[in-house]
């Protein structure tokens, strides 16, 4: 029989971290500029993708490089900044070659329809966005706006990634590894997922309208997250 | 390991993967995948009917990550029984590359099927010439982020599992072709009847392209186009994401100070900030170059 109540006693400040994490990629899929399918047709501002697909793909790269360092240091600290910036150079490639289509294979400058001006460049916006759109390509302010997502997505998750290997247990090493990452991605996708419906298909970053609703998706990614880090924290501590 | 070693191996890695983005957005191409299928799909509706095939089994990232975990998975259990990697990456390739093929026929025919009352056929020979080349693409894409994979788990010693790690990268690279290369077929090839560089208007949805250079066009004929530049650019936005992410860790190596930990972070902080002003620089660029689509109502009526 498990000692349900004290596994949870003993890693309730993993499951705190967990959630946290959770919170973190929640927040941070509203400030990644995301155009969907309109996007995709230089219909709309941001990446031409879906917001859970760019996210999980920043996210999950961050993973990668969070396990990279997780094999060779101990220092929390270190862990979590990799995941980080492996997110953050998955997203800033990503952007900078999708500004390539949008200006050299679509002949389109990168304009905002959301607001007048840039509010990090100051340049004017409205005019340059194309007939019958919603803007198109990636304008400085969101640009910026994805890297921060992405660093705080990836940040999340090697966050979780860390606080259940903390788990005590007695898996073997490639086992307990192995179980710890597909509950990290797992708990990605939940906290990718919550924000869609506040995004609804589109968002340009930080700057847009939408963002604003951003506390109610964290507080659900809050409920969502908790349940699952105690789901987790006694399925991986009871083996 | 060695420093020479781990750049040999990571030049590798870098290499693979940009061969696998750039078959991901052609496959994605002559199938039509992701977002821009919504206009193929729409066309018929709009009393378009077409000869382009239609699929999006998915979203991109959803389906190379389940091609690539199917083949990462075979090859982990054939290396494990004893087998030579190589063999056991090109069968567990052709696997994944069968089931791809096996939901991109069923994808083509419902989707077709269930467009009747527009008057959309179903062309048997579509499905013939174009199954095939996804299913090449999906074995290109499939093997090359194996390659990947492989070489991380077994050379510079990942702790993640091969098909663990292939069912991430399968999701990157469908994320990474779905964001840029597919815009180079939504937003030119299949609106090439609306001037360069005026914008696509809403209005003109589903009014897609439907003839060729010579005859209809179809899937192929896109894959012809977006291979000039799309394609390739996927190729070198996945080959970045890879090389660049291990490159840091690679060359500042962690395992001997937390000191060089921290440099690596640092690096990749850099290699981040001449990104956005790069980024910066192409968006000064484009508004020079092409200027705004309308005057400046405000400033002429102050003047």
């Amino acid at each position: 029989m498990i000692d349900i109540v004290g596994i949870i006693a003993e890693d309730f400040l993993n499951i705190l971290l967990i959630t946290l994490g959770g919170m973190l990629i929640a927040l941070g899929v509203h400030l990644v500029p995301v155009g969907g399918a309109p996007a995709a047709m230089a219909q709309a501002t941001g990446v031409g993708t879906g917001t859970v697909q760019l996210a999980a793909g920043a996210g999950l790269t961050g993973l990668v490089t969070a396990g990279f360092m997780m094999n060779v240091t101990e220092s929390m600290a270190l862990i979590i900044a990799s995941g980080t910036i492996g997110a953050m150079i998955m997203i800033s490639v990503t952007m900078i070659v999708g500004q390539w289509m949008y200006v050299y294979g679509v002949g389109c400058p990168p304009a905002s329809a959301k607001v007048k001006y840039d509010p990090i460049t100051k340049d004017r916006q409205d005019l340059y966005v194309s007939q019958g759109t919603e803007g198109h390509g990636i304008p400085t302010a969101s640009f910026i706006s994805g890297v921060i997502g992405a660093g705080l997505g990836g940040l999340g998750g090697s966050l979780i990634y860390y606080s259940l290997l903390s788990i005590e247990n007695g898996l073997p090493e490639a086992n307990f590894i192995g179980i710890a990452s597909i509950f990290a991605i797992g708990l990605f996708f939940v906290n990718a997922v919550i924000p869609s419906y506040n995004i609804g298909g589109t968002i340009e970053g930080f700057h847009d309208p939408k963002f604003k609703k951003f506390p109610k998706a964290v507080l659900a990614s809050f409920v969502a997250t908790f349940l699952a880090a105690i789901m987790g924290v006694v399925a991986i501590g009871g083996m | 390991m060695e420093p020479l070693t781990g750049m040999g191996v990571m030049a590798l890695i870098g290499a693979a993967a940009t061969i696998a983005g750039a078959s991901e957005d052609l496959e994605s191409d002559v199938g039509s995948q992701s977002n821009p299928n919504s206009q193929v799909q729409l066309a018929p509706q709009m009393m378009y009917p077409h000869r382009i095939f239609n699929k999006a089994i998915s979203g991109e990232p959803p389906s190379n990550a389940l091609i690539c975990a199917i083949g990462g998975t075979i090859a982990s259990v054939l290396i494990s029984s004893g087998a030579s990697a190589v063999l056991a990456l090109t069968i567990g390739a052709i696997l994944a590359a069968t089931v791809h093929g096996t939901y991109s026929v069923t994808s083509y025919l419902g989707r077709s099927a269930s467009q009747k009352r527009f008057k959309q056929p179903i062309y048997l020979d579509i499905v013939r010439s174009h199954v095939p080349v996804m299913m090449g693409y999906a074995f290109i894409t499939t093997f090359c982020i194996l390659v990947v994979a492989y070489l991380m788990t077994t050379v510079l010693e990942h702790p993640f599992s091969l098909p663990l790690l292939a069912f991430i990268w399968g999701i990157t690279v469908g994320a990474i072709g779905s964001s840029t290369g597919d815009v180079h077929y939504g937003a030119e090839r299949e609106f090439q009847n609306v001037e360069f560089g005026s914008g696509l208007n809403a209005a003109n949805s589903g009014n897609i392209v439907r003839k060729a250079e010579s005859g209809l066009r179809n899937g192929i004929d896109n894959s012809w186009f977006c291979a000039k530049f799309g394609g390739p650019a996927t190729g070198i936005a996945f080959g970045m994401t890879v090389f660049l992410s291990g490159w840091i860790t690679v060359v500042f190596d962690a395992s001997q100070s937390d000191a060089l930990g921290w440099a690596s972070i640092i690096a990749g902080a850099i290699i981040v900030l001449l990104l956005i002003i790069w980024n910066r620089n192409i968006e000064v660029a484009a508004r020079n170059a092409y200027g705004p689509y309308k005057q400046d109502e405000e400033a002429e009526v102050a003047a």
